[in-house]
This record gives C-alpha cells, sequence and structure tokens, in this order.
C-alpha cells in the first residue's frame, strides 16, 4: 500500500521527531506560518503559538512555550484577590503590542486603559541583549545541572525557541527580530497607538439570551477583521454576578456558550486564543457545571492565593531569604493539546508549582516548602535533594 | 520501546471488534482524556495492518472483515480528529472518500443557527471544505458565503497528488444542529445521524457483500445532556433513549462520557454538596449506559499523584450488560493497566510495576 507508507513517512518526518531535534522542526514550521509578529511555531510540534504576555505562564503550557493558536485557558482563583485578572491584563496587553485585535467581554473601556504599561523600549533592548549573553551561558549551564528539566523553560526566552546556538544564529541573521514576549510594568500605564484598536462587548440587556448575543457580536467583529489578523478573546471574570445578570449562570446559557466560541476558534481559518477567568469562591470546582466548562476547556489553572496571615510563615524559610516569598499556590488541571491528546509525557505535571505576582512580572516556580527551622537534618537533607530548588531556577 | 506498534498488546483484546449490538463506554476526567482511546477503536477497525488477535466478541469470527465507522464528535473538530489520526497511519480524509468512515460534526454548528447552504445538502459531496471562510453565521452574510465555499481550493489541499479531483478535504460531512427543544430537537439530530449511517451502509466499493458492519462512535454524548437540560425538556432517560435508538442502527456502539467526581457523586444522596439538575442528570445518564454496556473502560488520573512516565490508569470492566448476550465466549478478563502517552502520539500500556 503506496499511501499508507507515505503516510507514516510524513508523521514521522514532521510529529514524531522528539524535542531535541528542534533545530529543524521550527524551520519546517515557519514556512505553514508566516512571519506574524507575535506568533512563532511552537519547539514541541511546530503548530503556531503566541505569548500570554508573561514568560512563565508561556513557560508552563506543555513545552509549546507560549499559547498555541485555537485554545483557550480557564484561569480559575480562590478567593478575593485578582491574580488571575494580572495574567489576564498582561495577556491583554502583549495583545495589543503585538498588534493583534483584542476583544474584550463585560468590561467597560477604563479596563482597556488600566493595562499594565510596556516597559520602554530602549530600556527593554538594553536589557535584553544584557539578558540574552548571560543567558546563553545559563541555559548551557542548566541544561548540564538539570538535564531535561529546563527543557520546557528554555524555549520561552529565547526568541526562536530551542538550544543556545539557536539563539546565536538568530541573532546574526535577523537582528531585527521581533520580540515573542514583553516585560510590561504594572504600576504604568499602557500607551501604544494600537490600544485604541481594541473591541469592547459590553453586557447590555436586549431581547435574546446575553450570551448569545454577545456571541453573535464576537462573531461579528471577528468576520468583518481582516483575515490574517490575529485575536485574542478576554473575559474578565466570567459570570460573576455584579456583571453578570444571574440566570446566565445557568448550565444551558454557560455550555452552549462556551461550545460555540470552541467551535469559532476551532474553524481552520480563524487564528484565536482566549482567556477566561473564574472566581472559584463563588463557583466551586466541586459543582457539576464548572466541571463541564473545564472540560470545555482547553487549558485549566488554578490559582490558590496563601491567606495574609500566611506571609509571615513564608517568609520565614530559610531557602527563600533572598527572594520574594511566594504569594500563592498554581494548580494545573489541564494544560492545552498535551491532555487533548491523553497527557502525561510533560515534565512540568505534577509539580507543586509557587507563583508571585511583583510589579513587573508573573512568576511561577516550583514550590519547596523550606524546611522547618531548627530542624538541622531535614535542612541537609534538603540540601542534598535531588529535586531541583528554586534557586537553581532562578537568575 | 516496544510501544511503536499502534495498537499496544495489552490493549488490542479490548479494542478489536467489539461484538454485535453492544454497548462499549469508555469514561475519562479531566485529567485523563479518552481520545487516544478512541483512535485505538478507529485504528482496530480501519487500519489496513493486520490485526492477529481475535476480537473481544467473536473469537471465531474473522477479523479482517472491514468495518466501517461513524464518528459522531460534540467536543472536537474535524482538523483534531484527522491530525491526530494522521499520526497513527490513519488517513481519516482518504477513507472518507472511500466511504469507510463518515464524521458528523457536532462542533461547529450546534448551538449557532445553520447558514442557508447547509440545510439542504445530504450528500457529502456539496461540503467541500470544512468551512474555509470564516462560516458567518449572520443571516446577512450567509448569502456570500457558499459562492466562496464552492471555488476549487487552493493546491495544498490535495495532500497527496493522486487524485487532485477527488481528495479535497472532506471535512465533515454533516454538522448538526440543535434547535428547538425536547425529544423533537434530539430526534432531529438522530435522524441527521442515522441518515449518515445509512449513506455508509448502502454506498459500498462496489462489491455485492452482505451489509457492512457499522461501528459507531459517540464523543461526549453527556455533553448535549448537559448543555441543554431539563429546562429544554432533556434528562437522562431521553438521552438514554437517544443512545439506544442510534444502537439499533448500528452493529457496535462506543460512547465516550465524563465521569468527574463532581458528575458522578454529587447526584448520590450522600453527597455534600446539594446537587443540581445537572449533576443529577449527568449520573443518572452516565450510570444507565454503565448498565447497558458490556464492557467499561474508565480512564482516570494516578491517585498517587502526577508522574512523568504515567498518563494514567486503565480499567476494564465488566457492563451491566455482560453475559447476557446468547453464545456469547468472552475471551477478554477485568484487567486494570498504566497506560502512557508520549509525545509522539504511541501509547505504552503495562501493568502496576512493569
Amino acid at each position: 500500500m503506496s499511501f499508507r507508507k507515505r503516510n507514516i513517512g510524513v508523521s514521522s518526518g514532521v510529529d514524531r521527531t522528539p524535542v531535541p531535534n528542534s533545530s529543524t522542526q521550527p524551520q519546517t514550521a515557519t514556512q505553514s506560518a508566516p512571519s506574524t509578529p507575535g506568533v512563532r511555531p511552537s519547539p514541541d510540534d511546530g503548530r503556531p503559538t503566541t505569548s500570554t504576555g508573561s514568560p512563565s505562564l508561556d513557560n508552563l503550557l506543555a513545552g509549546h512555550g507560549g499559547m498555541p493558536i485555537g485554545k483557550l485557558l480557564l484561569l480559575e482563583e480562590n478567593g478575593t484577590t485578582d491574580f488571575a485578572g494580572a495574567l489576564l491584563r498582561y495577556y491583554a496587553a502583549e495583545g495589543v503590542v503585538q498588534d493583534q485585535k483584542v476583544h474584550v467581554i463585560g468590561m467597560p473601556e477604563q479596563w482597556g486603559r488600566s493595562l499594565p504599561g510596556l516597559i520602554g523600549p530602549a530600556e527593554s533592548a538594553d536589557e535584553k541583549s544584557d539578558r540574552r549573553k548571560s543567558e546563553r551561558m545559563k541555559i548551557a549551564w542548566r541544561y548540564e545541572r538539570l538535564g531535561e528539566f529546563g527543557a520546557g523553560v528554555a524555549g520561552a526566552r529565547a526568541p526562536a525557541g530551542g538550544t543556545g546556538d539557536q539563539v546565536s544564529s538568530t541573532d546574526s541573521s535577523q537582528p531585527t527580530q521581533p520580540a515573542f514576549c514583553h516585560a510590561f510594568d504594572l504600576t504604568k500605564r499602557l500607551t501604544h497607538p494600537s490600544i485604541g484598536n481594541m473591541s469592547y462587548i459590553p453586557i447590555r440587556p436586549s431581547n435574546e439570551p446575553l450570551l448569545v448575543s454577545i456571541q453573535k457580536k464576537l462573531e461579528a467583529a471577528i468576520a468583518s477583521s481582516p483575515p490574517n489578523t490575529v485575536h485574542r478573546i478576554v473575559i474578565p471574570s466570567f459570570l460573576n454576578p455584579t456583571l453578570y445578570p444571574p440566570e446566565v449562570s445557568q448550565p444551558e446559557n454557560v455550555l452552549p456558550f462556551l461550545h460555540s466560541l470552541r467551535a469559532l476558534m476551532s474553524r481552520p481559518a480563524s487564528r484565536i486564543t482566549a482567556m477566561i477567568t473564574l472566581p472559584l469562591s463563588l463557583f466551586p470546582r466541586s459543582s457539576g457545571l464548572v466541571r463541564w466548562m473545564e472540560i470545555l476547556s482547553d487549558g485549566v489553572i488554578e490559582l490558590c492565593p496563601f491567606p495574609h496571615s500566611a506571609d509571615a510563615l513564608s517568609t520565614s524559610g530559610a531557602a527563600t531569604s533572598h527572594e520574594e516569598p511566594p504569594q500563592g499556590m498554581l494548580k494545573t488541571h489541564r494544560l492545552p493539546v498535551l491532555h487533548e491528546r491523553g497527557g502525561g509525557s510533560d515534565q512540568n505535571i505534577g509539580q507543586d508549582w509557587a507563583f508571585t505576582l511583583s510589579r513587573r512580572k508573573f512568576e511561577i516556580k516550583p514550590f519547596s516548602l523550606p524546611p522547618a527551622e531548627g530542624d538541622q537534618e531535614a535542612q541537609d537533607n534538603a540540601r542534598s535533594d535531588k529535586m531541583p530548588k528554586k534557586a537553581d531556577l532562578e537568575f | 520501546m516496544p510501544s511503536q506498534l499502534a495498537l499496544p498488546h495489552l490493549l488490542t483484546p479490548y479494542v478489536v471488534s467489539p461484538p454485535k449490538s453492544s454497548l462499549t463506554v469508555v469514561s475519562s476526567v479531566l485529567g485523563a482524556t479518552g481520545n487516544w482511546l478512541v483512535l485505538r477503536f478507529l485504528y482496530a477497525a480501519l487500519g489496513n495492518s493486520p490485526v492477529s488477535h481475535p476480537g473481544y466478541g467473536d473469537p471465531e469470527f474473522e477479523t479482517r472483515k472491514k468495518r466501517r465507522v461513524v464518528l459522531v464528535s460534540f467536543l472536537r473538530g474535524w482538523e483534531f480528529w484527522r491530525s491526530e489520526a494522521k499520526r497513527l497511519g490513519l488517513d481519516l480524509a482518504r477513507l472518507t472518500e472511500k466511504r469507510q468512515f463518515a464524521f458528523v460534526d457536532g462542533l461547529s454548528e450546534l448551538f449557532s443557527a445553520p447558514s442557508a447552504s447547509s440545510q439542504p445538502a445530504p450528500k457529502p459531496q456539496h461540503y467541500p471544505g470544512a468551512g474555509i471562510a470564516p462560516r458567518a453565521t449572520l443571516p446577512i452574510r450567509s448569502q456570500p458565503v457558499p459562492t466562496l465555499l464552492r471555488q476549487p481550493l487552493p493546491a495544498s489541499s490535495g495532500s497527496d497528488g493522486a487524485s487532485p479531483q477527488t481528495v479535497r478535504e472532506p471535512g465533515p460531512t454533516k454538522r448538526l444542529h440543535f434547535a428547538g427543544s425536547g425529544l423533537a430537537a434530539l430526534d432531529t439530530i438522530e435522524k441527521e445521524i442515522t441518515m449518515v449511517i445509512d449513506e455508509l451502509k448502502t454506498s459500498g466499493p462496489g462489491e455485492d457483500e452482505d451489509e457492512p458492519e457499522i461501528l459507531l462512535v459517540i464523543d461526549q454524548p453527556d455533553f448535549l445532556l448537559a448543555a441543554t437540560g431539563l429546562s429544554k425538556g432533556i434528562g437522562a432517560t431521553e438521552m438514554g433513549e437517544w443512545v439506544m435508538g442510534l444502537q439499533q442502527a448500528v452493529s457496535a456502539t462506543i460512547a465516550m462520557i465524563s465521569a468527574d467526581s463532581p458528575l458522578i457523586h454529587n447526584g448520590s444522596t450522600f453527597a455534600h454538596q446539594a446537587a443540581t439538575p445537572l449533576d443529577t442528570e449527568h449520573a443518572a445518564f452516565a450510570v444507565g449506559l454503565a448498565h447497558r454496556a458490556e464492557m467499561i473502560m474508565q480512564l482516570r488520573n494516578l491517585e498517587t499523584g502526577a508522574a512523568r512516565d504515567v498518563s494514567g490508569v486503565l480499567r476494564v470492566s465488566k457492563g451491566g450488560a455482560w453475559g447476557q448476550r446468547e453464545g456469547a465466549a468472552e475471551n477478554w478478563e477485568e484487567k486494570e493497566v498504566l497506560y502512557f502517552v508520549q509525545r509522539d502520539g504511541s501509547v505504552n500500556v503495562f501493568g502496576r510495576g512493569e
């Protein structure tokens, strides 16, 4: 059977190549994805990805170094804090900077005006070239030190994704390679020419169900934009009763909406990513509705901020004296693409993650409880532990 | 690694030729999805490498006999199934051309108003593309779109170049729409699916053998229940009958459902929190299907936490209808194994500690 053999050839060429051979993969994939700023092929399987605006979240997404186009990420947050909202702002700001079309659902235009400011181009360029030089050494050092563990982390900051020498080759050949991910400052306000380009879909009562009308407006907005535009759909605190009328959170309203959103995003010609935040205190994970919303999403990430009183406890940790204490735990319940295929083979799976939000970045790193003070034996054990600790990953 | 086989040995007896008029339930949870297992079922039925193991239903039955498969997917689009099957060496687009496979798209337009072009077109040939241009569902835009779609596709879609006329991306043959409420809406969907099944039955590739066996795979019918609910007059009973109705049209059925604990346990009277209608109906539907199934394959996460070389646990157990068939010689046993889906899409299935 001739066609069968050819098929095997194709799939083994593109898909079966394991990650280490990534030097050839991005090149083949670049042809299929024309160079759009802010979109790059995944180092894992070459599908186009775009940045979430925070490098450490990009790293978390199952080795793709970014958010695969056509995927929907659900960010859930416990408690009354708004860490997920900060991630969402980074995501929207990144879209604005990359000239992508950002659709904000349920928020007034003030939301768009409060996006975090881009850290100045000159400043970031300087920082970047410095950082890149030292990074190259660090990547090599980290590979040596950590083996496989750093693989997912390495792809993200280097623009072409991959190993250290690849970074140097892109440096020489394309000196003006546009950045994949930018740095933002939460205390500043974003001023960018394309910020007026954001579209807002307000929650307004109409004679058809609310989510149906939102869906229609969204489809109209996407259909009316030029074909190659990359879209970002941003839905801050979905179903929050201060924004949405109560009947919206009925399953027969929410689930068809998410299903249609999924259908819209999975159309072959569309280039859409979406991020939704959901307040878990109002909609607990143990309810069937939220579980269905999770099943309908491609990625599910839960943020569990520490209660405020835990600050003292976490600062006392010996290992963290020189860095900021984590502000909460982060759980990955589902990752885009990986879990759709069956899940499992990612190095990041099964890690306990902690997050720290500072003025300039949202950082996600492996969480390890420091040994209890005075417990000398445990401290020694922890030092000789095989698991890479925060200190190894932090630089 | 011994994983290069598309069908791992341990898995073969369970996925090859399910017995006649049987129902197999595959249950999955959030972190352990069953798409890879569905693909294995497709491969066992459609793959053209000989499967040496006798099927779990009919041991002496000749397993080489070609089956035809209808895949109804509510959560995932054609693009996903096509590309994932390709990793197994299964060209679904070509199999659709050869009338061995049909895809029913329950994702694209399930809840959006059907565009004018998609209504009177029972034959798949009238659907050249899987929505090349973003199909607007607004009535004002639906007029110009069909002319766009009828145009010949760019050369990139002729994947093999062997027959550029026919090897167009066939795309989903049928798109389901949910309209109205209650049994009428379910009946419409059932009719549309049986229409595809009948079409596949009758249009043989020229051989005058007896009626081909059709394997029906339904990806997450429980979504239909969750998204409509009692307010639209659809409950567990109606959904159960809906699956039953489809079962009658085919020789074997595989249903993939979600079995996350909130969806199953909230419905019980011992649950800590008050169950919503969604929870109780889902539990009733899932348990009802399990009672009618001959075999249940449950996928779940590893209890001891995630591991780097294990994707999850697969438990195969007897369903409520096991052993009720006359003359059934069951040659499979209940088993619990671990599985690992690798990055390239191949699957390792192994016992604990192996």
